[in-house]
């Protein structure tokens, strides 16, 4: 049996996990895509959250860090959802108008990456930037600890869940969104505007990855490529989780993290093999996941 | 969903004729090292761009091409290297070995088609690099394997001599090899198993309800764009002297893509050929600049610009196929409607 740090450290990769797959979900829900580009869009939540927190800083606000962490994180979150309303109004809209397969919106948005990983690197540089002194401290319990960034973290996922349950069962706007999930065509004859939708729902996912890579920005460092493996691994938990299904998304981020941090205890490099293997092997026996549709 | 580009309104023979023979006088000109070396990973990447092409074409998006490339590589490289085997025959060895591969992975994995398809083939690259990454004792890990170059031929009273440093040998090869590709994939692109890939692309129920095998060909297809793939890992090995499991990842498969969307997915040969040469001397010629990370944000650009402003995927071929048909043919003959261009050749 690992000891505790191990499962912590699984569930804080879980947490992440499950953020930026709720996100990407979301927006294949409703624009039936894949957005492979979401890892750049937490690599550039981080460096927002890192130069607000630092300007913060510099122009010494003097605010306790009980409220410019969420404040950043919050700011972080808008300025990387607006991004990725521009992206889906200038690109994806444009690229998923019928007569077009899905080829080319992949095609897409995987060239995005290269452009952001781009833009990030030629305008905050390529080296390492570290925030690991914004939240110092451990919090030592009887038989193990955990660092306060850690259970800001946990905190920060618990929160998101809650209010995207809140958004997405309680509102108005949850309902359109789950309407034009389901029948894009009928939710639209009852005045739903499902291109609104899928902007809101981009800018709702990429808000959400924006806000996962800000509260890891002081556990890891922060660079340009920082976002490619959080995007591999949330694509992992949503094939286990099943593609399209919102509670999938959560089950599989949970099943991935706590996996990945206990595979690696044990075999430690080989766990991404053990990994890979598993979710291929799920697509091959399962490949509607384990809350999934089955495949049309 | 894709058009598709019948070769004789885009380049008439003659045209073809004359371009192979540029490209074969080339060396008279100009022995260069870097301008050769540029030619010569264009067109290795250019034959792993049509096999990615020709898995496209049946309506599928892999994502692991690179995965191939490092197969042929590390098998060529393990058989000359461990193994001691004689070049050719390692060489050989690559890319069938590379094709079966591809063939059992295609038989287990192509029962799931579309994203599950370009996931599967995501895992088996990353596989592929992880394996090469940490079986020290076979690949050396990150290390890499560095095989010897191949021995001198006598042909003929004519001495090619493979040593480092001389790229002229090597070009030849590379035009030697492209061209036999070229031919496989243009006679696959215009014979009927083409009509079947399209077929597979444009309505996958409707081909299947036609009595189209729909595994069979994705496998067919899947299988000689890995064949080729190898060998063209093999030879980008031998050519650069070096593999290590970084030079074959997931985001060279992406390359991969970028240069086939560059080119234009409507012609195998002509889009590959044209996508690998512009962005790879591109990239090489950008990466001379003092500005880090501009090739990244220009590649990705440009792929994004291409695919707003050239559609469906009609790319930079598609382009050059406009201005020949307005330059040289009839004006009744450029204004073709729209069924006959999206009719397989």
């Amino acid at each position: 049996m690992p000891p505790a740090e191990i499962w912590i450290d699984g569930l804080v990769q879980s947490c992440i996990y499950m953020t930026m797959a709720f996100g990407m979900v979301l927006v294949f829900s409703i624009l039936g895509i894949l957005n492979w580009t979401h890892g750049q869009f937490y690599m550039l939540g981080a460096f927002v959250f890192y130069y607000a927190i630092t300007t913060a800083a510099r122009l010494r606000f003097h605010l306790p860090i009980y409220v410019s962490f969420p404040v950043s994180l919050l700011v972080s979150g808008i300025v990387v959802g607006g991004l990725g309303v521009l992206v889906e109004k200038l690109v994806i809209e444009r690229l998923t108008s019928p007569g077009y397969g899905m080829l080319y919106v992949t095609a897409a948005t995987l060239a995005l990456i290269f452009f952001f990983e781009g833009a990030a690197g030629m305008s905050f540089g390529l080296l390492d930037k570290g925030l690991a002194t914004v939240l110092p401290g451990v919090l030592e319990l009887d038989s193990f600890s955990i660092s306060y960034q850690k259970i800001a973290v946990i905190i920060f996922t618990l929160v998101i869940m809650i209010s995207m349950y809140i958004v997405l069962n309680r509102t108005k706007v949850g309902l359109a969104i789950r309407a034009a999930a389901q029948e894009p065509t009928a939710a639209s004859l009852y005045g739903i505007s499902v291109g609104r939708v899928s902007l809101i729902v981009m800018g709702i996912g990429c808000a959400l990855a924006a806000m996962a890579g800000g509260v890891m920005a002081p556990v890891y460092p922060i660079n340009p490529f920082m976002g490619r493996l959080p995007m591999i691994f949330s694509l992992l938990a949503i094939i286990i989780g099943g593609l399209g299904s919102l509670t999938g998304a959560i089950v599989g981020g949970i099943i991935l993290g706590l996996l990945n941090s206990v595979i690696a205890y044990y075999v430690s490099y080989l766990s991404e093999f053990v990994l890979f293997l598993l979710v291929i092997v799920i697509l091959l026996v399962r490949p509607q996941g384990l809350f999934g549709a089955p495949i049309k | 969903m894709m058009t598709y580009i019948d070769y004789k309104t885009l380049l008439p023979r003659t045209v073809i004729g004359v371009l192979i023979g540029l490209f074969v006088i080339i060396p008279v000109f100009t022995t260069s090292v870097i301008t050769l070396s540029i030619l010569i990973s264009s067109g290795i990447w250019a034959i792993a761009v049509m096999g990615f092409v020709l898995i496209l074409r049946t309506g599928q998006f892999s994502m692991g091409q690179a995965a191939f490339m490092a197969l042929g590589g590390y098998a060529s490289a393990i058989l000359t290297v461990n193994l001691r085997m004689p070049f050719w025959p390692s060489f050989l060895l690559a890319g069938v070995i590379s094709g079966i591969i591809a063939l059992i992975i295609g038989l287990v994995v192509l029962r799931v088609g579309g994203i599950y398809f370009s996931i599967i083939t995501l895992a088996f690259g990353e596989i592929v690099r992880i394996l090469a990454q940490y079986m020290e004792g076979i690949t050396r890990g990150v290390r890499g394997i560095i095989p010897p170059p191949p021995p001198t031929i006598s042909l003929a009273g004519l001495e090619i001599n493979f040593a480092a440093g001389n790229p002229v040998p090597y070009y030849y090869f590379m035009v030697l090899l492209v061209a036999i590709a070229s031919l496989v994939f243009w006679q696959i692109g215009r014979s009927r198993l083409g009509g079947t890939f399209a077929s597979l692309a444009l309505n996958q129920v409707l081909a299947e309800h036609q009595g189209i095998h729909l595994m069979k060909y994705r496998v067919i297809a899947f299988t000689v764009a890995g064949v080729f793939t190898g060998f063209a890992g093999a030879y980008y090995t031998n050519f650069l002297s070096i593999i290590t499991p970084l030079m074959f990842g997931l985001w060279q498969s992406i390359q991969i893509m970028m240069m086939s969307i560059v080119g234009g997915v409507s012609s195998i040969v002509g889009g590959a050929l044209i996508g690998a040469t512009v962005l790879y001397t591109l990239g090489r010629y950008l990466s001379l600049l003092p500005i880090y990370n501009i090739q990244y944000l220009l590649f990705g650009a440009i792929v994004v610009l291409v695919l707003l402003f050239l559609p469906k995927g009609t790319g930079l071929v598609d382009l050059w196929g406009k201005f020949w048909r307005k330059v040289f043919r009839e004006p009744e003959e450029y204004e073709m409607p729209e069924e006959t261009e999206m009719a397989v050749e």
